[in-house]
């Protein structure tokens, strides 16, 4: 599968692919983008199969990529991987579509208990 | 009257992005203050809305280096001054998320900024502060508040 991962900041990037790796997931292909525009640019060349996605960025947040997918049409599976995780957040999150949302601090089995039913 | 998350709360979240993504070891952070240098990095994000006010992190260079070898899997002589104002600009924006779900609400969070040296929010006060210490290098952990 590919996975593609959305974080203007290239230590979380690594990061998300590591942890990853740690969950079990390492037989997967993995494509970054640096923020919504460019994640757009990256859906429209090749889907993915899921999209892991920081809520803000610069260009194009995380919510407006979002939106922007689904109005396209698009129903790609889609997490948010944020520091902010409050109800409210949550809620916004998946009024927009998405299927969850992993608060940063995460954990490998953060990531399990998120990823399983798409990637195991 | 709206709870504002204490100094444990901040220490507390600290540690944990510490021990997640810097640092397995619990007691790599030491709860003790010390001088902060003056040409000190500092990752900072600020809130708008319901809570306004700022979030900063403030460490000593070689901590900076040291956080973002942790976060880059890099030897710390390997790090270049951009990946420094990613990493301090990321472990705000974590610190400062955690502690913004944890204020009234709703408000927005900005994207970091990371400066060296102090950086100065006109009007706002510091409400909470916990000093640490990392690799026996200061890294202070702040909450302020715009005055109304």
């Amino acid at each position: 599968m590919r996975i593609l991962i959305v974080d203007d900041s290239r230590a979380m990037r690594l990061i998300v692919a590591r942890t990853l790796r740690l969950a079990g997931y390492d037989e997967h292909e993995l494509v970054e983008a640096t923020d919504g525009r460019e994640a757009l640019d990256v859906v429209a060349d090749e889907p993915p199969d899921i999209v892991l996605c920081d809520w803000n960025m610069p260009r194009m947040s995380g919510l407006e990529l979002l939106t922007a997918l689904r109005t396209a049409g698009s129903r790609i599976p889609f997490g948010f991987v944020t520091s902010e995780a409050s109800p409210q957040m949550r809620a916004a999150a998946l009024q927009a579509g998405a299927m969850f949302l992993i608060a940063k601090p995460f954990t490998a089995e953060d990531f399990q208990d998120a990823l399983d039913w798409v990637l195991a | 009257m709206p709870y504002i998350p204490s100094a444990d709360d901040l220490e507390v979240i600290t540690r944990e992005v510490w021990s997640s993504f810097l640092d397995g070891d619990p007691a790599g952070l030491v709860a003790v203050g010390g001088d902060m240098p003056t040409d000190k990095i500092t990752g900072c994000v600020h809130l708008t809305g319901a809570y306004t006010g700022s979030i900063m992190l403030q460490c000593s260079p070689p901590a900076a280096r040291y956080a973002a070898a942790a976060l880059f899997s890099i030897a710390a002589e390997d790090v270049t001054e951009s990946e420094v104002v990613d990493a301090i600009g990321e472990i705000a924006n974590m610190v400062g998320g955690n502690v913004k779900s944890m204020l009234p609400g709703p408000s927005a969070l900005s994207l970091p900024s990371v400066v060296q040296g102090s950086l100065s929010v006109p009007g706002a006060q510091v409400m909470r502060e916990v000093q640490l210490a990392w690799h026996a290098q200061p890294l202070f952990v702040s909450l302020w508040q715009q005055a109304s």
